[in-house]
C-alpha cells in the first residue's frame, strides 16, 4: 500500500470550494440527489449562516455505503471541485497525487487584495501551486460557458458536467439530469441542461490535454 | 430540499435527502407535534423555517417567537394543556431560554415537549462554542443526541414519547454538522397534529411558590430514576460493534461517533464501540459493564469532556483500575473546535500506538506553501448592504471617535475595515447596556448599534434602564426589516407572522417612545447627509436617545427586482475619476473593484444603491441602466 493513500475506502469523495453566492450549496444537493436516487448511501455537509456572507464556503460530498462523517480526510479527496481559483488553494489540504482538481477560471478578488492594491496571483501560479499535490489538473472557463448556456449562474452545473465527464463519480449522467429536473426551477431546465453539457464537452476536450 | 411540502408526503419508507434540520421538522409531523416555536440562530434556523413553509397546509401552529425565553414559555404553555411541542434555537438562545427551562423541569409537562438545541462547534455562525448538554445535566432533563439525520428524525419522535412517558420536557441536541449535513432519511408514519388543548388547573404542579417547588423537585429526582431505566434499555444506547481486540473500547456520541467509526477503519482497529444516543441520563450500568470487558477505554466526544467526566466516575464504581483516554489528564482530543477526520485519527493513533496511513505533517509542509500568499476572505457585508452606508454615516459623524458597542447580526461585521464600527458585544441585546456602563465612566460619546431582530428580542429592557437610569448613549438601531442573517425570517417589525398571515406592525421608534425615550428619530442611511445631520444632532442630546436606520435587506432589494424582472441599475465610473481610491477605501464594497489599477464596478454584484456616489469626491459615479 502506498503510503498516503488509503487503499480500503471503495468511496467517493468530493470537495467543492468557492465563494458564498456561486450555487456551491445547490451543486452539492444535486450530487447528492443524485447518488440517492441510485440508492447509494451519501452525505453532504453545507455551511450556513454569517460564513456565506461572500465569504469562504465548503461543503463535501462523500458517497459510499461506510461514509458517516461530513467531511473527508486530508488527502483522501477524488475530486477538488474549485469554484474559484484562491478557494481551490484554500482547499488543497484535502488532495494528493490521486486527487483530480477541476476548477474554474473565474476569479472573485478578495475585498483585502483591492484595498491594498494588490493583484489577483497569476493562473498560471496558481496552477503551479496545484501541481504540487496533484498533475490532474482541469481549468475551465466555468463562467464564459454558463453565459453560453444561456444564464451566468449555471457555472455550478458547467462544474458538474465536467466532473461527470472524468467519470470519477459513481453516479450516472441520466440521475444527474433527474435531480437537476427536480431541484432546478422547471423555466430554468433547459438553460441548467446545455450548461451541464458545456462542462462536460469541454472537459472531455481538456483531459486529453492534460 | 426542492420543495418543502415534500416533507408533508404520507409516505412512510420512502427515501429523502434531507439536512437533519429539516429530519427533525419531518420528525415532528411524524410526532403530532403541533405547536413550534422558535427564534432563528444558525445552525437551527431550517427547522423553524421548514415548518412555518408547511405549518398551514399541515394542520400545525408556528411562530417565530420575539426570543428564545418567550418560545419556551409559549410552548409549555400550549404542552400544559396536553398539546404536543417543539422549540428550536441555537445553543446560545438556551442560555435566553434558560430561566424558564430550569424550573419548568420541575413543573413539567403534560403534551410530549422536545426542545432542540442546536450547538455550534468552531463557532461558524456564533459568539461561542458552550457545550449544552450541560444544560441537561443542570436540569435534570433527559437529552437525545443525533448522529445524522435519520437519527434527528427519529429521535424527534423518540423525544415526545419519553416526554410524554416521563411529562418531562426532553432537549434534542444537534450541532453544525448533524443540522447542516444532508443524509438519506427513511420516512416514517405521520400523525394527525391535535391542536385542541385543555387547562386542568393543578397548582400544586403548576403555581411555583417555594412550598410547591420543595415538593416538585423530589418529583423531578423520582423522573430522573425512570430517565435512567429508558436510558438502559433505549435503542439509542448500544454496543455498534464489537471487536477483536477485547482490551480496548471506545465510547462515542454524537457528530463525534461518525469520525470514530471512519477513523478506527482507517488505523484498522478491530474494537468494540459503545454509541450513546440517550447522553442524559447516562446509562450507568450498561456503561459499567462495557467498562468493565475492557483494560482501556477510549472516550472519543465533541467540546467538553461531558461524557467522560461521567464515565470516569462510574469507573470508580465499576471498573477502577479501568484507563480512560480522552481529553482530561493527557489531550488527546481537542476540548475547542471542532473534531476533524484528522484530529480523530491522529488522537486514535496516538493513543494506540498505530501509525496513521495518511503523512500529514507532508501535507502540513506542502499547504504552508501554499497558505503563506494566500489572502484571507473572511464574510463581509453584501454589495448594497445598507448597513454599510449606516457606518459610513456612524464613522462620519462622530469622527470614528466615539465607542460603538455593537450586538449580534449581520451588522457585526460593521467591525472590520475599512468600516470599523464595532467594538464589542456578548451577547444579544448587550450593545444597549454595555453602553451605559462605558458611557458613565468613559464621559465619551457611545453609539450602540443593534439590528431590527435583536432590538426586539433583547434590547428593550436595556433601553428603559437608559430612560430610568438617564444614560447618555445614542442608540442606532439598524433596521433592514427581516431577520437578515439566518434567512430573512419576519419579526414583530413586518408585519407577516410564521404562518404566513399578516399582523400588526410594531414599529421601533413606536416602542422608543413608549419605553420613554424622548430623541427619537428614522431616517434612511442613504441619504448620506441627512443621516449624518441626524446623528449629529442626537449626540447632543442629554440622556438617551433612539435613531432607526431604515432601509430593507440588499438581498431582498435583489430578489424582488428579479421576480418583478425590473430594469437592472448599476453603478458606473465615469471620466471623472481619478482612481484616488476613495470608494474602495471607505467603503470596501465588494462590488468596487481595480482592473489595471483602476476603479471598476462588478456589474454582477452592484445593486445601484449609490453610496459610492455619495461618497466619490469627484462626483465619478453615476447610476445606469443596463436592461
Amino acid at each position: 500500500m502506498k503510503e498516503g493513500v488509503v487503499a480500503k475506502m471503495k468511496e467517493f469523495n468530493a470537495v467543492l470550494a468557492g465563494v458564498g453566492g456561486q450555487g456551491i450549496l445547490l451543486a452539492a444537493e444535486i450530487l447528492g440527489t443524485a447518488a440517492l436516487k441510485q440508492g447509494l448511501n451519501v452525505r453532504v455537509s453545507e455551511i450556513h449562516g454569517m460564513a456565506q456572507r461572500g465569504g469562504a464556503v465548503v461543503s463535501n460530498v462523500r458517497i459510499g455505503e461506510k461514509v458517516l462523517a461530513p467531511t473527508v480526510l486530508e488527502g483522501q479527496a477524488d475530486v477538488l471541485l474549485g469554484f474559484e481559483p484562491l478557494e481551490t488553494l484554500r482547499s488543497l489540504r484535502c488532495a494528493s497525487e490521486k486527487t483530480v482538481v477541476i476548477m474554474s477560471d473565474e476569479r472573485i478578488t478578495p475585498t483585502e487584495l483591492t484595498a491594498k492594491k494588490m493583484k489577483y496571483p497569476d493562473l498560471e501560479e496558481i496552477a503551479k501551486k496545484i501541481r504540487g499535490f496533484t498533475k490532474n489538473l482541469i481549468v475551465l472557463p466555468a463562467a464564459k460557458l454558463a453565459k453560453e448556456a444561456g444564464n451566468v449562474l449555471t457555472g455550478n452545473v458547467v462544474l458538474i458536467g465536467a466532473l461527470a465527464a472524468t467519470r470519477k463519480l459513481p453516479i450516472k449522467d441520466e440521475s444527474i439530469i433527474d435531480a437537476l429536473r427536480e431541484l432546478v426551477p422547471a423555466k430554468h431546465l433547459d438553460v441548467n441542461i446545455r450548461a451541464f453539457k458545456l462542462g462536460y464537452q469541454h472537459a472531455k476536450k481538456g483531459r486529453t490535454r492534460t | 430540499m426542492p420543495d418543502l411540502r415534500l416533507l408533508l408526503q404520507d409516505s412512510p419508507k420512502k427515501r429523502a435527502l434531507l439536512l437533519g434540520n429539516e429530519a427533525i421538522a419531518r420528525g415532528s409531523l411524524e410526532a403530532g407535534i403541533s405547536v413550534v416555536t422558535t427564534y432563528p440562530g444558525t445552525p437551527a434556523s431550517e427547522i423553524g423555517d421548514a415548518i412555518s413553509e408547511i405549518a398551514p397546509e399541515a394542520g400545525v401552529y408556528m411562530e417565530y417567537s420575539i426570543n428564545e425565553m418567550v418560545a419556551v414559555e409559549v410552548a409549555a404553555g400550549a404542552a400544559n394543556c396536553g398539546v404536543r411541542a417543539l422549540s428550536a434555537m441555537k445553543h446560545v438562545g438556551l442560555n435566553v431560554a434558560a430561566d424558564a427551562l430550569m424550573t419548568l423541569a420541575y413543573m413539567g409537562v403534560k403534551g410530549g415537549y422536545v426542545i432542540v438545541t442546536a450547538d455550534d462547534p468552531e463557532c461558524y455562525s456564533s459568539q461561542n462554542e458552550q457545550d449544552n448538554r450541560f444544560y441537561a445535566l443542570f436540569s435534570n432533563l433527559p437529552c437525545l443526541e443525533p448522529s445524522d439525520s435519520q437519527e434527528a428524525k427519529d429521535m424527534t419522535v423518540s423525544a415526545i414519547e419519553i416526554s410524554e412517558k416521563l411529562e418531562l420536557p426532553v432537549l434534542l441536541r444537534t450541532t453544525t454538522r448533524v443540522s447542516h449535513t444532508r443524509g438519506p432519511v427513511t420516512y416514517g408514519k405521520l400523525t394527525k397534529p391535535n391542536l385542541k388543548g385543555e387547562f386542568v388547573r393543578d397548582a400544586k404542579r403548576m403555581v411555583l411558590v417555594p412550598a410547591n417547588s420543595r415538593p416538585m423537585h423530589t418529583v423531578l429526582l423520582q423522573k430522573v430514576e425512570r430517565a435512567k431505566e429508558i436510558s438502559e434499555t433505549s435503542p439509542y444506547n448500544l454496543v455498534v460493534r464489537k471487536g477483536k481486540n477485547t482490551k480496548l473500547g471506545v465510547v462515542s456520541s454524537g457528530a463525534a461517533f461518525n469520525y470514530a467509526i471512519e477513523a478506527l477503519d482507517t488505523l484498522s482497529l478491530d474494537v468494540s464501540v459503545l454509541k450513546l444516543g440517550m447522553t442524559n441520563p447516562l446509562p450507568e450500568k450498561m456503561v459499567g459493564n462495557f467498562l468493565k470487558r475492557h483494560e482501556k477505554i477510549i472516550v472519543l466526544e465533541e467540546l467538553e469532556p461531558y461524557l467522560e467526566m461521567q464515565v470516569k466516575a462510574i469507573a470508580k464504581d465499576y471498573a477502577p483500575n479501568v484507563r480512560i483516554y480522552g481529553k482530561m489528564g493527557t489531550v488527546y482530543f481537542p476540548r475547542d473546535g471542532e473534531l476533524s477526520p484528522r484530529s480523530v485519527v491522529t488522537g486514535l493513533a496516538e493513543i494506540t500506538g498505530k501509525k496513521t496511513p495518511v503523512n500529514f505533517g507532508e501535507i502540513d509542509r506542502k499547504y504552508a506553501a501554499v497558505q503563506k500568499d494566500l489572502p484571507r476572505r473572511p464574510p463581509i457585508l453584501c454589495a448594497g448592504c445598507p448597513h454599510r452606508a449606516s457606518f459610513y454615516v456612524i464613522k462620519k459623524a462622530t469622527d470614528g471617535k466615539a465607542i460603538y458597542p455593537n450586538d449580534i447580526g449581520c451588522y457585526a461585521l460593521g467591525f472590520a475595515p475599512p468600516l470599523n464600527v464595532g467594538d464589542a458585544f456578548i451577547c444579544m441585546g448587550s450593545s444597549v447596556s454595555m453602553a451605559q456602563g462605558i458611557s458613565k465612566v468613559t464621559g465619551v460619546d457611545t453609539v450602540p448599534v443593534i439590528g431590527d431582530s435583536t432590538f426586539f428580542h433583547a434590547a428593550i429592557p436595556g433601553l428603559i434602564n437608559a430612560v430610568y437610569n438617564n444614560h447618555k448613549i445614542t442608540l442606532v438601531v439598524l433596521d433592514n426589516l427581516a431577520t437578515a442573517m439566518t434567512g430573512h425570517q419576519p419579526h414583530p417589525g413586518t408585519g407577516v407572522t410564521g404562518m404566513g398571515n399578516s399582523t400588526e406592525t410594531v414599529l421601533i421608534e413606536n416602542v422608543a417612545e413608549g419605553c420613554g425615550v424622548k430623541h427619537v428619530k428614522v431616517v434612511d442611511p442613504f441619504n448620506v447627509k441627512e443621516a449624518i445631520a441626524v446623528l449629529k444632532e442626537a449626540l447632543q442630546h442629554q440622556g438617551p436617545s433612539v435613531l432607526v436606520f431604515r432601509s430593507p435587506c440588499a438581498l431582498m432589494v435583489v430578489r424582488e427586482r428579479r421576480r418583478k424582472g425590473a430594469e437592472i441599475t448599476v453603478c458606473k465610473i465615469t471620466d471623472k475619476c481619478t482612481d484616488c481610491m476613495a470608494c474602495i477605501k471607505l467603503l470596501g464594497c465588494p462590488a468596487l473593484i481595480l482592473e489595471d489599477g483602476k476603479v471598476g464596478i462588478n456589474e454582477a454584484l452592484c445593486t445601484a444603491c449609490g453610496l459610492c456616489a455619495s461618497v466619490c469626491p469627484y462626483k465619478a459615479i453615476e447610476c445606469v441602466k443596463i436592461g
